[in-house]
């Protein structure tokens, strides 16, 4: 009896010594909490809709104001009228709208005449969940106007018509690969660069290449080029193996995979130095173990990777404005489900480097070259 | 004693907190000279070592390593100086080889020169057959005869040892010591040495600087040190009874300087025993003593640091302890 006391003694008083563990165990399912609960809610909020009533007659007017007492009640969509339907349909192809709702001009008329009225949803398919929510509120509010005869046509296709494959549709299986892909890199950035840094100085081996003329610049970036190297493999083969896992089917052009190689690359570049701002200067491998898990949850949740950014309450949308991953997923959506080109994510790819840059001046300059 | 200083340190003094950790602390060091640094743990040693090749900032105070000033240029200094530190800092997933070979590229060496260096090194501290092993199959003496043979790879002006031997085995020690001392027949080099082993300092250095609570006590070649001893050996007679008049007649001799007396044994601090040892037994003699045996031991550093310090060597030091690391939170906070 003695023994085990002493045993679960000898543990207890270590776990008490350890502020930063205790600290992170109490703050972690809080954190969870509120990132998670806000991030991924049972019911989508605020997806931004576009409304072309090129109509205006009554029937019209009551498909829109079912659509607006949907907005205001549950708050599910979030309506954006506008004239020009073209306009409306690269909004949605921008990724600034979820969908639009085009009511053409002998819709009131059709319906009067029950000679088949129509109305078209552009629905932006890649993000399975949240253009699954518009087409069931959309067809709810068109079906509740009393136009029974009034059939939803879905023409998720025609917002990319410049490519075949992109009719395809994409499920939540692989609209997640984006996501997966990013997880890859944190991990990976997680797991060399400045995590090695952590390593040595635990071991007191980082003495050895401090006592060198080697300067800050050759270790820090030493070892963000070499995280780099190993990171970006990882992601790139997690990439390939998730497409065939889930069945994308992906034939890009050149400057697609330069596209996806730019994302992927600065996307770990930007992580590894901002690893080296964050846990530059710890020197126990358990603490980076648990920020590992805190960062994860910060970054990866609230990145639109699983749920969309616009359902997240503001101060989460704010904070998706700065986070990296939230580019790095929006972009490659954007190019592997969009089929974007290069210059269609290059503010991402802007936003990631300027990350990037800032990250590695700061992770530099805070480094310390003493012991 | 050569002309030129490798290593010049005026009023140094490095503090943390409210402990003061080296405290004024002024030498000089000349080129080609094999210096010690001699000190308990905890006096301060590692603090000043790196200081000296600028892995720590002095509070207040100068020195001059190699070439420049450590707290100004410690670019320039650390391209001059070999550092074997006082913990094992030999990569565990490299090898032998890969150890040297990646640490002369620090330095900016040649392919060629390099591969001729380590080849060398690895031969001089015995490990030319398990260069290529992993060094994570090391034994700690291993371990340390690389570290030291990676602290050379560059041929550096200055080489700086922190308890070169702490916790190895006499084998290892005496192998160290044995290569240490090849090495200065050879190379016209400076070394500077921290350790708390007496027979170390004795063994290797050429001078000694006596440390304790961060303040130089006494600097000098070991012989010097015990010359400044009062006598410089130890003289035990044994004998068949002590009396009173024996002991006032063995003091009076004038060069006997202290006297103590354990059971049947007179124990007296002497000018060159081995001259005195018959005047002392003849004075034991006429006072009617039966000498039944008599020993001489040389005095040693030893001697020399209880002499300066009051102290033997022991005491250790209260580690500081990163609020991050596992261990803790700060002592005032309770247990």
């Amino acid at each position: 009896m003695t023994r085990l006391l002493a045993v679960i003694e000898r543990d207890l008083k270590k776990f008490r010594r350890n502020p930063v563990v205790l600290a992170m165990s109490v703050l972690m399912p809080l954190i969870y909490l509120i990132i998670i609960g806000n991030s991924f809610q049972g019911k989508l909020k605020a997806l931004p809709v576009v409304v072309v009533d090129q109509d205006t007659g009554p029937h019209s007017g009551r498909v829109v104001e079912n659509l607006q007492a949907v907005a205001a009640g549950p708050g599910t969509i979030t309506i954006i009228r506008m004239k020009d339907q073209q306009e409306a349909l690269s909004g949605v192809r921008e990724g600034s709208y979820k969908a639009a709702l085009i009511i053409p001009s002998d819709f009131s008329k059709n319906v009067a005449r029950k000679s088949r009225p129509s109305v078209g949803l552009f629905l932006d398919n890649t993000d399975g969940i949240s253009s699954e929510t518009i087409r069931i509120t959309v067809e709810g509010a068109v079906r509740a106007s009393g136009t029974e005869y009034v059939s939803v046509r879905e023409a998720a296709g025609e917002v990319r018509m410049r490519d075949v494959n992109l009719y395809s549709k994409v499920d939540y299986y692989q609209s997640l690969v984006p996501g997966v892909v990013i997880m890859a890199i944190f991990l990976g950035a997680m797991t060399t660069g400045a995590f090695n840094l952590v390593m040595d100085r635990f071991l007191g081996i980082d003495e050895s290449y401090l006592l060198t003329p080697l300067s800050k610049a050759h270790i820090v970036s030493g070892l963000i080029i070499s995280g780099l190297f190993i990171t970006t493999l990882i992601a790139f083969f997690i990439l390939i193996v998730s497409m065939l896992i889930t069945g994308i089917s992906f034939s890009a052009e050149p400057g697609q995979w330069v596209a996806i190689f730019a994302v992927i690359t600065l996307t770990t570049l930007g992580l590894l130095s901002m690893m080296f701002v964050i846990i530059g200067r710890v020197n126990h491998p358990r603490i980076v173990g648990i920020l590992s898990g805190f960062l994860n949850v910060i970054l990866f949740f609230p990145s639109g990777a699983i749920y969309p950014v616009a359902s997240f309450p503001g101060w989460l949308k704010s904070f998706a404005l700065v986070n990296p991953e939230a580019y790095a997923v929006d972009a490659l959506k954007s190019i592997l489900f969009k089929g974007a080109a290069l210059s269609s994510v290059s503010h991402d790819i802007a936003y990631l480097f300027m990350f990037t840059l800032i990250m590695m001046i700061v992770a530099i300059f805070a480094f310390k070259r003493t012991v | 004693m050569q002309g030129n200083k490798a290593i010049e340190v005026s009023g140094l003094t490095k503090t943390f907190g409210t402990l003061t950790a080296v405290d004024n602390v002024s030498f000089d060091v000349s080129e080609g000279e094999f210096f010690g640094f001699l000190g308990p743990n905890g006096a301060g040693k590692t603090t000043l070592i790196r200081i000296l090749t600028t892995l720590l900032k002095p509070t207040s105070g100068g020195a001059v390593v190699a070439c420049c000033d450590v707290a100004r240029h410690p670019e320039r200094v650390r391209h001059e100086i070999g550092v074997v530190p006082q913990a094992m800092t030999s990569d565990l997933d490299l090898t032998g080889y890969e150890n040297m070979d990646i640490y002369g590229r620090f330095y900016g060496m040649p392919a060629k020169e390099r591969k001729e260096r380590t080849g060398y090194l690895l031969d001089l501290v015995g490990l030319t057959q398990r260069a290529n092993d992993l060094v994570a199959a090391y034994s700690g003496g291993m371990r340390r005869r690389l570290e030291i043979a990676r602290g050379l790879v560059h041929r550096p002006k200055i080489l700086f040892l922190d308890e070169p031997t702490i916790g190895l085995d006499p084998q290892s020690r005496q192998n160290i010591w044995g290569f240490l001392k090849k090495l200065m027949e050879g190379d016209r080099m400076t070394v500077f040495l921290t350790t708390h082993y007496m027979e170390e300092a004795e063994e290797l250095c050429g001078r000694i600087a006596i440390i304790d609570s961060g303040k130089i006590v006494v600097i000098g070649s070991p012989e010097e040190l015990k010359g400044r001893l009062p006598g410089n050996d130890s003289i035990v007679l044994t004998v068949d009874n002590i009396t009173q008049d024996l002991i006032a007649k063995v003091e009076k001799l004038p060069f006997v300087h202290k006297s103590s007396v354990e059971e049947n044994k007179i124990r007296v601090s002497v000018d060159s025993g081995a001259n005195n040892l018959p005047g002392l037994i003849d004075e034991a003699r006429s006072s009617g003593a039966k000498v039944l045996s008599a020993s001489i031991h040389e005095q040693s550093l030893e001697d020399v640091f209880i002499h300066y310090t009051g102290k033997s060597i022991r005491e250790e030091e209260a580690k500081k302890v990163s609020f991050l690391v596992g261990a803790g939170i700060p002592r005032k906070w309770g247990r």
